[in-house]
């Protein structure tokens, strides 16, 4: 109940559109109601008349007929152009709201979800909600209040009548609906898992296929994926027979709203209180009546769907950001003089991802951490991007607590490059401007050409105005990393942190690219994150990280000297090839 | 077709049912006459709407069976294909887009199979029915009738159409909305790097309101069809009831017929105008059953008619003779006139560059390709003779990235051996050096670890890898880089076990490190599909050769 008062709240705003829908679908419901019980009426009453001979004012019911008939046609569209009208502007508002509530939890708080695919279920949720409106609140409103109108009106003729439809709209409307909703709920579950244990299984299949084949265990996969492909049509076929039953139901009832109406006014008509055309018109009225509770077992099942998917989005947008921005912030730093003392994280599962992490990284000093992976060196970056908060220690930035400032100030003073740098569904210009909106075009140019991207950008034949990301241009992974670089370069910001800059590269291409950036960062602080050795005899400090601290440090060449870990720990074929 | 029939069946039902009912009342209003008189043809209609009830149940079951038959085996067919065609053919990360369309793309058969066939033969008979049951009756509705009919197939078709195009391109353009705003979600930590995030919002809210208006300025137009389509539905009607009143008025016609006709006239429209809505199914379904088609079309990996069998394999001994093989047929050559051979009790470590033909090498000793060229010797024996799945229960295979099932840690281990008991996989996983972190699990073997490997990190994955060897116990072992990327403690664990497995056995590991050449008897040095050197570490390092240069660009100036 409390999320669908939220999700109405959430509507709030396009109150008068969905209004307007409602009323749309009100006003066309009753035309076609109306359509049927008066056409009913006026052949009754003319034949009555032709037999009777006595003459009757047929020229309005037969211009009612026609009225009727054009308001049910044009409240059709009006009633369509309005409720999408209402649906995109409430799909809009969605939107932007999500958006707005889940910037400030990247990405920390959304890295859980990334396996899960959290995307394409935020997708698939936010279509749920859209159709909570439209095609579920509408619906039972509008069946709602027709249904009240409609028994209203055949009070007025017999009360029998009307109680007799208002308790098979009911039946039709409500019991049935709900009955269907409850017997399928556990089938309707089951389908759910059973086609994620499906897709799992198939992706199994493919993914480890050659560990299936070398072991000899496809013909075992093979039975599960077809298993669980029986099941899911087992489940299916009773949620098909299910529906089946209420699509049926609704058309019995409506079929004995029209029969009870006939034996309840027969014996009316004979004592002369009902008018022979008027019984016409109750049954034919009786009957159509239940167009209103045809919508009605879709919007139940979608019901739970929506609530799902509503529970899900409000779980997720309620969660807490990782960093908590301070309520009055410090004046933005005044240098970019970095420093790490002791600094260490955990991800909270008990085991230290960071240990007693010193590091000195101010303007004009160049350093790199060099490790395995997993050895906490991205996490690092998270921690000075006020991504994550740290439990122990103190990182100083331009003498002060990082955590007093605002976390805007703190990234403006941080250019970064990350390790799987991502670039959007736009063009390249674009998504190099990300970094600094409204930077002129030469200065773009210049940022790509000291990442060594802006040859191979101006051979494109759109150049900078290629679409990039899916449907765009397949950049190779060197090229999007240069990119990252080039759009870092752009931000033109005192501390330039880079994760991996030159995987991907050939030796020589990765030492001329580090070459021209080192010549960039002269006089800022400039943090390397690598796996390869390349350039790293030019750093001011070499950090060996290892399970979350840093084990060695020096010049590389001390390192090189001292620690056979070290040595050992270059790839063979690193810097030799593309790879 | 039995749906058909069932949804035919109904519309008889419906038309007896309209003929009791015009007649139960014109006796009643027209000849005066009460309960008793019509009370037999009154009892008839509850049964005849029960009746009509049953029969849309059961056509909805059974054209849902129809489908379901349709699906299952399509899917398993799907599965089994790719199965066949070999690992290989996956290359890439095809794996995801090719399962999505096993499932889902399967899943969109059901409407054109459950609705939209069936539904062709009802929209085909069931307004004839009516019209043959009206044109007795009345022949100037079954006249309307006759003439709007065709009007409504032909406007669904030409508007729709066009509409359809329109409609088409407007979801996708919302698609591309969808799209966008979830592009923004994907890098919303890029975003924020450039404290870029919150004029995002704006750009949201701004871009959601152009696609409004675009869409909407179209949709004006698209739903125009749905205005005719009711406009020749809802206005004959009425003009039936009109004329109909007319002629009763005059005393033209029986106010029974004319009853008739009025009860029968909505229902004659009805299957004309779902049409509409089942040709959607229609359009997702060819859309999905082009891409099952290709899929199905993928070559299946070729595999001798009659294979011989394995020779005695105790010793090894395998021989690669000119061996050369390519990708596609218009690709260079992966490997290219490969020689070298291989025994029990040796370790052959492949070193080069990436893309010298490594892992393709490892890829054609596995059995997953066969030579284009040249022949793989097992003690004697050709290896495209055999039957690939007997030879490889006699191969272990460590990849660099090892899959990890969902499923529980017992069945990840025992996945070549499914019987074996608890006792031994424990062995395995203490030999692989995996006993530690499993006793650490919540639930030790039973813990199902999550799609592709979660919460397990690069180094605990590769040793389950290796336990699933140990379990295997088989004489030949081929690794990729089984130490890469680890860190101290997994690597030296992971060393440990890859020696203890070795002994006696023969193993071919593709290395990317030196620490990792150290262990091996001989060391191949592959570059462009060919190999290059071959000969102990010292000896190469000596020779002056491409690996001198690797090693010394390893430990560089």
């Amino acid at each position: 109940m409390r999320d669908i008062v939220r999700l109405l709240k959430l509507a709030w705003p396009h109150r008068a559109w969905l209004l307007a829908a409602l009323g749309l679908s009100l006003a066309t419901l009753l035309a076609n109601v109306g359509l049927l019980a008066l056409s009913g009426w006026f052949i009754a009453a003319m034949a009555l008349a032709g037999i009777s001979g006595v003459p009757m004012n047929y020229y309005y019911p037969a211009a009612g007929i026609r009225a009727l008939a054009i308001c049910r046609t044009l409240g059709r569209y009006a009633e369509r152009v309005v409720g999408h009208q209402a649906s995109l502007r409430i799909l809009a508002g969605l939107r932007v709201w999500i958006y707005r509530r889940i910037e400030p939890l990247a990405p920390a708080r959304l890295e859980g979800y990334a396996s899960g695919d959290l995307l394409s279920r935020i997708r698939a949720d936010i279509d749920s909600l859209d159709t909570f409106y439209l095609r579920l609140l509408a619906p039972v409103l509008t069946a709602l209040c027709a249904g009240l109108l409609f028994i209203m009106f055949l009070w007025c003729f017999s009360p029998a009548v009307a109680l007799a439809t208002a308790g098979l709209l009911l039946v039709a409307g409500g019991f049935l609906p709900l009955v269907v909703h409850l017997l399928g709920r556990k089938p309707g579950a089951r389908v759910t898992w059973t086609s994620s244990e499906l897709r799992t299984a198939v992706v199994d299949g493919l993914r480890g296929m050659e560990e299936l084949l070398a072991y000899d265990a496809a013909e075992r996969q093979k039975e599960r994926v077809k298993e669980l492909n029986r099941r899911l049509l087992a489940d299916q076929a009773r949620l098909a027979g299910l529906s089946g039953i209420s699509a049926g139901g609704v058309g019995l009832c409506s079929g004995l709203a029209l029969w009870l109406a006939l034996v309840i006014s027969i014996p009316l008509v004979r004592t002369g209180s009902l008018s022979g055309p008027q019984m016409v018109m109750l049954g034919l009225f009786c009957q159509a009546a239940f167009e209103a509770a045809l919508p009605l077992p879709s919007a139940f099942r979608l019901l739970g769907q929506a609530l799902a998917a509503a529970r899900r989005i409000f779980f997720l947008v309620d969660e807490p950001p990782a960093v908590r921005e301070p309520h009055e912030p410090a004046p933005p730093p005044e240098n970019a003089a970095l420093s790490l003392r002791g600094v260490g994280f955990s991800y909270g599962d008990g085991a230290a991802t960071l240990e007693r992490i010193d590091l000195e990284l101010s303007p004009g000093r160049k350093v790199a951490v060099v490790g395995g992976s997993g050895a906490g060196k991205s996490t690092l970056l998270a921690l000075l991007l006020r991504f994550r908060e740290y439990d122990s220690g103190s990182i100083i930035l331009g003498g002060r607590e990082i955590r007093e400032y605002d976390g805007e100030d703190v990234r403006r003073l941080m250019a970064v490059a990350g390790q799987q740098p991502f670039l959007f569904n736009a063009t390249l210009r674009e998504n190099l401007l990300i970094a600094r909106f409204g930077a002129g075009e030469d200065e773009m140019v210049a940022a790509a050409r000291m990442a060594g991207v802006h040859d191979e950008i101006a051979a494109l034949a759109h150049g900078y105005d290629t679409e990039a990301g899916e449907g765009g241009v397949k950049l190779s992974g060197g090229q999007v990393r240069r990119l990252a670089i080039a759009r870092a370069i752009l931000k033109d910001s005192p501390v330039l942190l880079l994760d991996e800059p030159t995987e991907g590269m050939d030796a020589a291409a990765a030492r001329s690219l580090l070459e021209r950036v080192f010549q960039y960062a002269e006089g800022r602080a400039l943090l390397v994150i690598t796996h390869s050795r390349i350039g790293l005899e030019a750093m001011d400090e070499v950090a060996l990280m290892d399970e979350g601290r840093i084990v060695e440090r020096g010049s590389h060449a001390q390192l090189l000297a001292r620690s056979r870990r070290y040595r050992d720990m270059w790839a063979l074929d690193d810097g030799m090839t593309e790879r | 077709m039995l749906a058909a029939g069932l949804g035919i069946a109904g519309g008889f039902v419906l038309i007896a049912q309209a003929l009791i009912v015009a007649r139960v009342v014109h006796r009643v209003m027209i000849d005066g006459a009460g309960y008793r008189e019509v009370l037999p043809q009154l009892l008839q209609l509850p049964p005849l709407m029960l009746l009509r009830a049953g029969l849309s149940w059961v056509s909805e079951r059974v054209a849902f069976a129809a489908s379901a038959v349709i699906r299952r085996e399509v899917r398993n067919d799907l599965f089994q294909r790719l199965l066949d065609a070999g690992p290989l053919c996956l290359k890439g990360d095809r794996a995801g887009e090719v399962a999505t369309v096993i499932v889902d793309g399967v899943e969109a058969l059901e409407g054109y199979y459950s609705r939209y066939l069936p539904h062709l033969a009802v929209m085909a008979m069931v307004p004839l029915s009516i019209l043959a049951a009206v044109l007795p009756a009345d022949w100037i509705s079954a006249g309307i009738m006759l003439f709007t009919a065709p009007f409504i197939p032909f406007f669904t078709i030409l508007i729709g159409r066009g509409a359809e195009r329109l409609n088409q391109r407007q979801w996708q353009s919302l698609a591309r909305l969808g799209g966008y705003f979830l592009d923004r979600v994907n890098g919303l930590a890029t975003l924020r790097m450039f404290n870029a995030s919150r004029r995002e919002a704006l750009m949201i809210a701004g871009i959601s309101d152009d696609y409004r208006r675009a869409t909407m300025s179209v949709l004006y137009v698209a739903f125009l069809s749905a205005l005719v389509l009711e406009f020749f539905a809802t206005v004959s009607v009425a003009l039936m009831a009109v004329i109909i009143g007319f002629r009763l008025l005059k005393g033209g016609m029986a106010f029974q017929d004319g009853f008739t006709v009025l009860l029968l006239a909505p229902e004659f429209y009805l299957p004309l105008r779902l049409m509409g809505n089942y040709y959607h199914a229609r359009m997702e379904a060819i859309g999905a059953a082009e891409r099952i088609f290709s899929l199905l079309d993928t070559p299946v990996a070729p595999r001798p008619a009659a294979p011989c069998p394995l020779p005695a394999i105790s010793p090894l001994r395998i021989c690669f003779e000119d061996v050369s093989f390519r990708y596609t047929p218009d690709s260079a050559p992966a490997i290219n006139g490969v020689t070298l051979s291989l025994a029990s009790g040796e370790r052959v470590a492949l070193v080069g560059p990436s893309g010298a033909g490594k892992s393709t090498l490892a890829a054609l000793l596995l059995g997953f390709a066969l030579p284009e060229q040249g022949r793989v010797l097992v003690n004697g024996v050709d290896l495209a003779a055999c039957d690939p799945d007997q030879w490889r229960r006699l191969v272990a295979w460590v990849p660099q990235r090892p899959h990890i099932f969902h499923g529980t840690m017992r069945d990840n281990i025992r996945l070549g051996r499914h019987d074996a008991s608890d006792l031994d996989i424990l062995r395995a996983a203490g030999q692989a050096r995996c006993e530690e972190f499993i006793a650490r699990l919540p639930h030790g073997l039973d813990t199902v670890i999550g799609e592709q490997g979660a919460g397990l990190s690069g180094g605990q994955a590769r040793r389950i890898a290796l336990a699933r060897v140990f379990l295997k116990d088989c004489p030949l072992i081929i690794t990729d880089e089984p130490t890469a990327g680890l860190d101290a403690r997994s690597e030296a664990m992971v060393r440990e076990a890859l020696n203890e497995l070795a002994g006696g056995r023969a193993v071919l590991s593709i290395a990317h490190r030196l620490a990792t050449l150290e262990d091996a008897d001989r060391v191949v040095v592959m570059n462009e599909g060919r190999i290059v050197e071959q000969g102990g570490y010292d000896e190469l390092k000596a020779a002056g050769g491409l690996f001198a240069r690797m090693v010394a660009a390893g430990e560089g100036p």
